[in-house]
């Protein structure tokens, strides 16, 4: 904990420092947002380097030897690890008290929503709660599978000691808790109501809580950056002997397709955030209303926030895709497809931006293409339904939990997948666009794609991660009442969508009043479900029965060691010498580690 | 164990029938007040005919699956080792493709163009949005604030813009929306084909549908429909100067 201490007093200390020099050299109070922003800088760079940066970078620039970590036990939560599997841990409990927030940001606009007229909040708190909620949750989204189980599992699914750049994988995690920090201090300078968008020129005008979101989200984006640079690099030339691209595990390729989204698209929302930054305290005037940019925000901020969507859910088809043959007993059905499908949605993704658009004002022009486009995206996702169906296909289904919440992710995807054709049809998003219609949708793909998969991942790997079984019976009862709630409180929102309520607005006429309160209601109860998994696992963490190295009977790398893995994740050098998912077929072996007899015999 | 063809065929066949029968007898959309309601109503209700079979096969999967395929995890044998053939895939790909691109033409493309119709118009209402309050003037120049009337079976262009952030000038009834872009117009037609007005439809409203600050929900104004003389009588009688 020393070095959480010394990193908070460090960002203090440079906090006050950026505020007191921004504030001698042009004067102005020091709650300006130029002092704000410097203050943000000096306060980051001073936790890096207190938490570790100092001994982890800053040695080396001196001509020392860098210096990392090596506390074990629960020190080296708090530490500058390097380890890729503490640094896995830290995203996944960080992301999931992230996702319990924004989850409670929920309960508060469903509440507000549970009645017409004004409750709890008045309209501009309502909006500014949905903004908080909003980007919670994408942050949980973004980073949730990929900082949480891409760092944990990807290294040793391909047979590799650790990230290709364990300091950079550590910094890229230590840039979230300021991220956290400035998002739920917003409140302190009247919060931010232009939403997770953002959008231009409502972000140049609205309260001073609005410099804080954007300094969080650039310091996001770059974590994300860095992360992403570390997987590509790592699943391109980490791979143990005989880990040929066609025997990749999927989720590995997943998290590899997402990692070249993030590094190479997140720079535009940055982007377009030091635009509205420079507006607000250096007097440019990229999105003054005379000047008529509004629609450039738009354009620039869906370069990225359109291909986010697959950041998210790419990484929830690996998920998925990687625990299903698992529990079908069954080889990965049409893994290659699968494989081409990942890499054509990546491509796919950055071209359909303007989808979101399409009643924007934008040349009338522009729709047809981008309707194309966006409806094309439906084939390669369709090859991942394939996917999934044909492994499920005769096979002899083992409902745990894990696969339980894959069945959920089918449904729920189905429906997120089916409702999309809705909206990137242009005649019908042109009444569909900002309804209740596109909150249902997006939930159904973001929480039933990228959520579902976390909460699937998070049964698949707890006994690997933890070294422990969770309670099954709490899982599946968890499963199903996340599953049956999710549903019962989206669903009377398309309708409401349909029927002529927009979102973001803390109030509504009358006539919606019945399936919003309906749909709060179980809002409510699904909040309720995650005590449930929070019990469990903390639990089971701490009592529940080992769980062996193996208790899935699966056949990827990371299951063939202890668990949790050694500190290198091996004992002797892994060699790849077949498929990874060849459930079913007699003799077939994934890996062997050399010099060990077992395994040689195995093989032989 | 061919035999699992039939259950889950079987099983897609009665979703299908079930949920067609349920999409073609009920209607989700609301009241219609315009020819590009009818018209994106048209196009929704072929979309929702066209994903019953989609969501059928999934489901029908997903239910046999649960039945029949479930292992009770002591015999822990595996299953059938299917890779996929190309066969397989090739099939799937020849109906998605098929499928995505049917939905292109119809709805997407047909849809597209009877939503927009002809550029033509019988008048011209401009539409000017601020935080949070809607000016409409009338071809004649007469301003009002309080609510927009609409004349019937005439075909308006609404000329939208903005002078502080992005709005949305969106009519549920009519189904149509466009922004109001700070510095720019957006333009929209609508023919209204009912006459009402807002107490007898919440739809028949102006809503904003871009966030746009504090005032955002209640950004509204009550829409009426009217004859096009009463119409004509209605902008003579507010004058020119508001």
């Amino acid at each position: 904990m020393k070095y959480v201490l010394r990193g908070a007093i460090l960002a203090l200390v440079g906090y006050i420092a950026g505020i007191w020099l921004t504030v001698a050299v042009r004067g102005g109070s020091p709650t300006d947002e130029v002092a704000v922003v410097f203050g943000f800088i000096l306060a980051l760079l001073g936790w890096i380097a207190g938490i570790g940066g100092i001994e982890a970078f800053g040695r080396q620039w001196l001509g020392k030897k860098p210096v990392v970590s090596t506390d074990k036990g629960w020190r080296r939560y708090f530490e500058f690890s390097i380890d890729h599997k503490v640094i896995g841990i830290q995203y996944g409990v960080t992301l999931i008290a992230v996702l319990l927030i924004g989850g409670l940001s929920a309960m508060l606009m469903r509440i507000e929503l549970a009645s017409a007229g004004q409750g709890i909040l008045d309209l501009d708190d309502f909006n500014k709660v949905v903004s908080m909620h909003g980007i919670l949750m994408v942050a949980v989204a973004v980073a949730g599978v990929l900082g949480a189980f891409g760092n944990y599992v990807i290294p040793i699914q391909v047979g590799a000691a650790d990230m290709a750049f364990p300091r950079l994988n550590a910094l890229a995690y230590w840039l979230i808790p300021p991220v956290a920090v400035a998002l739920l201090g917003a409140p302190f300078l009247g919060a931010f109501n232009a939403g997770w968008t953002a959008y231009a020129p409502l972000s140049v005008t609205n309260e001073s809580g609005q410099i804080l979101f954007n300094l969080a989200i650039i310091t996001f984006g770059l974590s994300s950056i860095l992360g992403g640079i570390n997987v590509i690099v790592t699943v391109i030339t980490m791979r143990a002997p005989g880990m040929t691209w066609g025997r990749l595990p999927i989720f590995a390729w997943a998290g590899f397709s997402a990692s070249l989204l993030s590094f190479c698209v997140t720079q535009f929302f940055a982007g377009a955030l030091v635009l509205v930054t420079m507006d607000r305290v250096a007097g440019t005037a990229f999105f003054s209303p005379e000047v008529g940019t509004g629609l450039l925000y738009e354009h620039i901020f869906w370069f990225y926030s359109h291909p986010a969507v697959y950041i998210m859910v790419l990484p929830g088809f690996g998920v998925i895709l990687e625990l299903v043959p698992t529990f079908a007993r069954k080889p990965l059905f049409a893994y290659k497809a699968a494989v081409v499908a990942m890499l054509s949605i990546v491509g796919l993704s950055v071209v359909v931006w303007a989808h979101h658009m399409f009643t924007s004002g934008m040349a009338d022009f522009l729709h047809g293409p981008f309707m194309i486009l966006t409806e094309a995206i439906s084939i390669p996702t369709g090859i991942i339904f394939l996917a999934m169906i044909g492994t499920l296909w005769q096979g002899r289904l083992w409902f745990r939990t894990p696969l339980l919440l894959a069945f959920g992710w089918l449904f729920n995807f189905l429906i997120g997948g089916i409702t999309g054709i809705f909206l990137a049809d242009v005649a019908t998003d042109i009444h569909l666009h900002d309804t209740y219609y596109v909150v249902a949708h997006f939930h159904y793909t973001i929480v039933g794609g990228a959520i579902f998969a976390l909460l699937a991942a998070v049964f698949y790997w707890f006994p690997k991660i933890t070294g422990r079984m969770y309670n099954e019976r709490a899982g599946q009862i968890f499963a199903v009442w996340v599953t049956v709630f999710f549903n019962l409180t989206f669903i009377p929102l398309f309708w409401v969508g349909i029927n002529g309520m927009n979102r973001r607005i803390g109030d509504y006429p009358e006539a919606f009043e019945g399936p919003n309160r309906f749909a709060s209601i179980a809002a409510l109860i699904l909040g309720a479900s995650f005590l449930l998994f929070i019990g469990n696992l903390v639990y089971s963490a701490i009592r529940g029965p080992k769980a062996g190295p193996n208790p899935w009977n699966a056949r990827t790398i990371e299951w063939q060691v202890s668990s949790p893995p050694p500190q290198h994740n091996f004992t002797s050098q892994p060699r790849v010498v077949g498929h990874p998912y060849d459930y079913g077929v007699e003799g077939s072996v994934h890996v062997v580690f050399d010099g060990d007899t077992k395994s040689e015999e195995v093989h032989a | 164990m061919k035999k699992s063809w039939i259950p889950v065929f079987l099983l897609w066949l009665l979703f299908t029938v079930l949920g067609l029968v349920l999409v073609m007898n009920t209607s989700v959309m609301p009241a219609q007040y315009s020819e590009e309601a009818h018209h994106i109503d048209e196009a929704y209700e072929l979309l929702e005919v066209l994903a019953v079979p989609v969501m059928a096969l999934v489901l029908a999967v997903m239910l046999w699956g649960a039945i029949g395929w479930r292992s009770r995890g002591a015999d822990r044998e595996d299953g059938p080792p299917q890779r996929g053939s190309k066969l397989i895939i090739g099939v799937w790909l020849v109906i998605t493709v098929s499928l995505a691109i049917g939905i292109l033409i119809n709805p997407g493309f047909v849809g597209l163009a009877a939503v927009r119709g002809e550029a033509t118009q019988d008048y011209v209402v401009e539409l000017q949005g601020q935080q949070f309050a809607w000016t409409v003037t009338y071809p004649n120049g007469a301003e009002a604030v309080d609510e927009l009337v609409v004349p019937l079976e005439a075909r308006v262009r609404y000329d939208v813009s903005s002078v502080d952030v992005l709005h949305s000038f969106w009519i549920p009834a009519f189904r149509t929306k466009i922004d109001a872009v700070p510095g720019r117009t957006t333009q929209v037609r609508i023919t209204a084909t009912h006459t009402g007005t807002m107490e007898d439809d919440v739809n028949l409203r102006i809503q904003c549908a871009e966030l746009c600050g504090a005032g955002h929900a209640r950004m509204q104004l009550p829409v009426r429909v009217v004859e096009e003389a009463e119409w004509l009588e209605y902008i003579e009688g507010l004058g020119t100067d508001g």
